[in-house]
């Protein structure tokens, strides 16, 4: 145990050569070096606090007044905010659609990135650092800029998917992916899987390289084959992996908001409007902007992405006690 | 050596002054740009663009000053504008797209101070365009109008390659509904594979609600507000039929196949490449045509709406139009900011600006003798013949610019109903409307009270002009006798 190690240790180690202890920082090197890092963290610090820390902090203030953004004055209303979000079904509509869209894409997402990380690690793979490039570039690529071209993509007069559809005859007419209730939000699923699968991938891979080559030269040696390998070797060791890159995937599914905007801007008739864009709509889009209200309904879906994030926590701890416990 | 945590309360407290500093800045002269002379002018008036920059640049000649300008899009003017009144950088001279509250409250909220500009600067203009509550307030111009309200934004343009293709005689066979239908189903047929009847910017749904609203009228209604009763009738007769005429366009086929996923300018940009033979638009049309697609601009045609009822006369109502152009209350330049708005109080200007075939311009009378396309001049003179000048309340109670500010949104809205009919959400028209005319008529009832709390005096019965006679102007002298 580290604990142990450094009870062990020579007294001159622990207390450093002028006999000052270097976690107290005061001898002079490591002194100078700390000022170093500090002096190096302080614009991350200082940009984090005013960009990210003061905004979160400023709509927790704003969701309680009530103010459109366009007057001098905000009103102070208490929780009312809170109530008319929590009482306007279209909050509910676009949680609803939100979890939908989670629920969709996270199985999707780690399933098949899982399929071809397998694949991706291969030995035997030829141009296996190609595919690899491939699958990542559209990770790369600007959500607004995909979000465009995939209007275009799917376009039900002339995109090349329903010319592709129309000249096998899988259809007669071209279908209306993006303008359809019925297909618009899958279709966006389906995009945002293509646009983010890289990312998953390299969770993948990554967790793939910590299974030791010398398991699956044993394992070979008493006989077993690339499926037994799978199934009584990568798969088993790749458990504690499963939590962190679903639970990481989870979260990140809930941030869609440039896509689905480019792509459908939230309908149509709200069919695709994911809890961000209800949030944008009311902020910005609205004809008077309504900002204590958009805010409150910002703060409640932080709280909730909050809790995903505390199970994300609980899940990465669950998953490094199985690891040490290995 | 500094602790961790005095480096942190440090780093917060530098972080907290410098906010601090930020938050008390005033930034002289409205946010002046650097060097302080030149004057920041925003507009959306996109096809006016080059010209603005002709008189800007003039402007500095003659004047000394320069002109820093930026055209938005409308709807990022909004929150342009709203980003730089919070942080006290608001331009000197600006119009106020995108900002949905009445300028009776923006003059409330010390964003527009009046324009220095004596009554002979204005003798060029239409006396009618200056209306108090709108323009002036106090008898002080507060916002010069460059736009006229005499225009709709659902004339019907078609492409007249097609039309003639299909053997159609626009005039006639676009006048009514029914006719419209016909028409749209001919030149489905006779422009063959990939070509619509119509197309329209669904995903847009507030203009969607602006044609229907405007095709409401063609059927016979008086707009969003009864003037007469100050109730709200979007659940009558002419919006409901006004959304089935439109259904019934999607039903027979006739609706190009992409409309969902486009805005007004996506669905212009592909009406003129031919994919579609009609499409509802305003006057700016043609400019934008002329700008953008010109191969496309000699096969343009436009004619009025189409009516419910052929031989029935078609009147649209609008409210008398606040200006265009402000002048911010935190500027340092105030006069020179007046003798930029000044520019365009000109005739020679005013001129100037009708050739860019933008909205029409104050003096319809102008486009007569411009140098524009002949759509141009026939658009103008559908709007003399249609338009009509509604009763407003504001002109006669200006505390009722105070409720509008304190209603909130009422979602869904005309605009997104449409869309959702449109594409099958929504299965009952008038009950959808009938939802949102009883959900504006409790918002406003609420608003009413809240502003009447604060000791203001407004009610109900503002909205009512027990005097409107439709198919009529509603001006000045008709407030006296409301």
């Amino acid at each position: 145990m580290a604990a142990t190690v450094v009870s062990e240790a020579p007294a001159e180690r622990r207390t450093g050569r002028n006999g000052r202890d270097p976690k107290g920082g005061k001898g002079p090197r490591l002194g100078r070096n700390r000022r170093w890092v500090w002096l190096f963290l302080t614009p991350t610090i200082v940009l984090y606090g005013v960009y990210t820390v003061y905004p979160i902090l400023a709509s927790y203030w704003y969701s309680f007044v009530e103010w459109n953004g366009f007057d001098a004055d905000k009103t102070w209303v208490g929780l009312a905010n809170y109530r008319a979000v929590l009482a306007d079904p279209l909050f509910w509509n676009s949680f609803r659609i939100t979890i939908l869209f989670m629920v969709a894409v996270v199985p999707l997402k780690v399933l098949l990135t899982l399929l071809l990380a397998l694949v991706l690690n291969s030995p035997k793979l030829p141009m296996r650092t190609l595919f690899r490039t491939a699958f990542f570039l559209p990770v790369v690529t600007t959500t607004a800029i995909v979000g465009v071209v995939m209007q275009f993509v799917f376009d039900p007069a002339s995109g090349p998917v329903n010319v592709l559809l129309r000249k096998f005859g899988v259809v007669a007419d071209g279908i209306n992916f993006l303008g359809d209730p019925k297909t618009a939000l899958w279709t966006v699923v389906g995009v945002y899987i293509w646009k983010w699968f890289g990312v998953t991938l390299i969770y993948w891979l990554a967790a793939l390289q910590t299974v030791p080559d010398e398991v699956y030269e044993a394992a070979a040696i008493d006989g077993a084959g690339p499926w037994r390998l799978l199934r009584h070797v990568t798969l088993p060791l790749l458990k504690p992996f499963v939590v962190i890159i679903t639970l990481l995937t989870l979260e990140s599914t809930l941030k869609v908001f440039d896509l689905m905007l480019t792509m459908t801007n939230g309908g149509p008739f709200y069919a695709t409007e994911v809890v961000e864009i209800y949030i944008y709509r009311w902020a910005f889009a609205a004809s008077v902007p309504q900002l204590g209200f958009a805010s409150a309904a910002a703060v409640a879906f932080g709280l909730f992405v909050g809790l995903v994030g505390v199970l994300q926590l609980l899940g990465i701890r669950a998953a490094r006690k199985t690891r040490s416990a290995r | 050596m500094i602790s961790r945590r005095r480096f942190l309360g440090a780093s917060a407290g530098a972080m907290l002054g410098g906010l601090a500093a930020a938050a008390c800045s005033t930034a002289p002269g409205g946010g002046q740009a650097a060097g302080a002379k030149a004057l920041r002018c925003w507009d959306h008036f996109q096809p006016r663009e080059d010209l603005h920059k002709k008189l800007f640049a003039d402007f500095q000649k003659s004047h000394g000053t320069a002109v820093d300008y930026t055209v938005y899009n409308p709807n990022q003017q909004g929150q342009a504008l709203q980003l730089a009144f919070n942080s006290k950088q608001l331009p000197d001279v600006f119009t106020t797209a995108g900002v949905k509250l009445p300028q009776a409250r923006l003059r409330k909220e010390g964003w527009i101070a009046p324009i220095q500009l004596e009554q002979k600067d204005l003798a060029a203009m239409p006396a009618e365009v200056f209306l108090n509550g709108f323009t002036h307030f106090d008898d002080k111009l507060y916002s010069l109008p460059l736009v006229n309200f005499r225009q709709y934004g659902t004339l019907t343009w078609y492409n007249a390659e097609l039309a003639e293709k299909a053997g159609l005689d626009p005039e006639k066979d676009l006048a009514t509904w029914d006719g419209f239908r016909a028409a749209a189903a001919k030149i489905e047929k006779a422009g063959g594979d990939g070509v619509s009847g119509w197309i329209a910017p669904l995903q847009f749904a507030e203009r969607m609600g602006e044609h229907v609203s405007d095709l409401a009228m063609a059927a016979g209604g008086s707009g969003a507000v009864d003037p007469r009763t100050g109730e709200y009738s979007y659940a009558t007769d002419p919006y409901v039929h006004a959304i089935e005429f439109l259904v019934s366009l999607k039903q027979d086929g006739l609706l190009f196949p992409a409309s969902s996923s486009l805005d007004a300018r996506t669905a212009r940009a592909r009406w003129s490449t031919g994919v579609a033979g009609l499409f509802f638009d305003g006057p700016w049309n043609i400019g934008v045509v002329n700008d953008q697609f010109k191969p496309f601009l000699d096969k343009v045609g436009v004619v009025a709406m189409p009516s419910a009822e052929a031989g029935k006369p078609v009147f649209v109502y609008a409210p008398p139009k606040a200006g265009d152009y402000c002048v911010a209350a935190t500027s340092q330049h105030a006069e020179a900011a007046a003798d930029l708005v000044k520019l365009f109080t000109t005739k020679e200007v005013m001129l100037a600006e009708a050739e860019q075939m933008d909205g029409m311009p104050v003096d319809l009378a102008l486009v007569d003798q411009a140098n524009v396309h002949p759509t141009y001049k026939t658009a103008a003179g559908i709007f003399r013949r249609q338009m009509r000048l509604r009763p407003a309340p504001e002109v006669r109670n200006p505390a009722v610019s105070e409720v509008t500010a304190e209603m909130k949104q009422i979602e869904p809205d005309l605009g997104a109903i449409v869309q959702g009919v449109l594409s099958g959400q929504v299965k009952d028209a008038r009950k959808a409307l009938t939802e949102y005319d009883g959900k504006l008529t409790a918002e406003r009832a609420r608003a009413v009270k809240a502003v009447a709390a604060k000791g203001t005096k407004v009610t109900l019965d503002d909205w009512a002009f027990a005097n409107w006679v439709p198919g009529q102007d509603y001006g000045r002298d008709k407030y006296k006798t409301s």
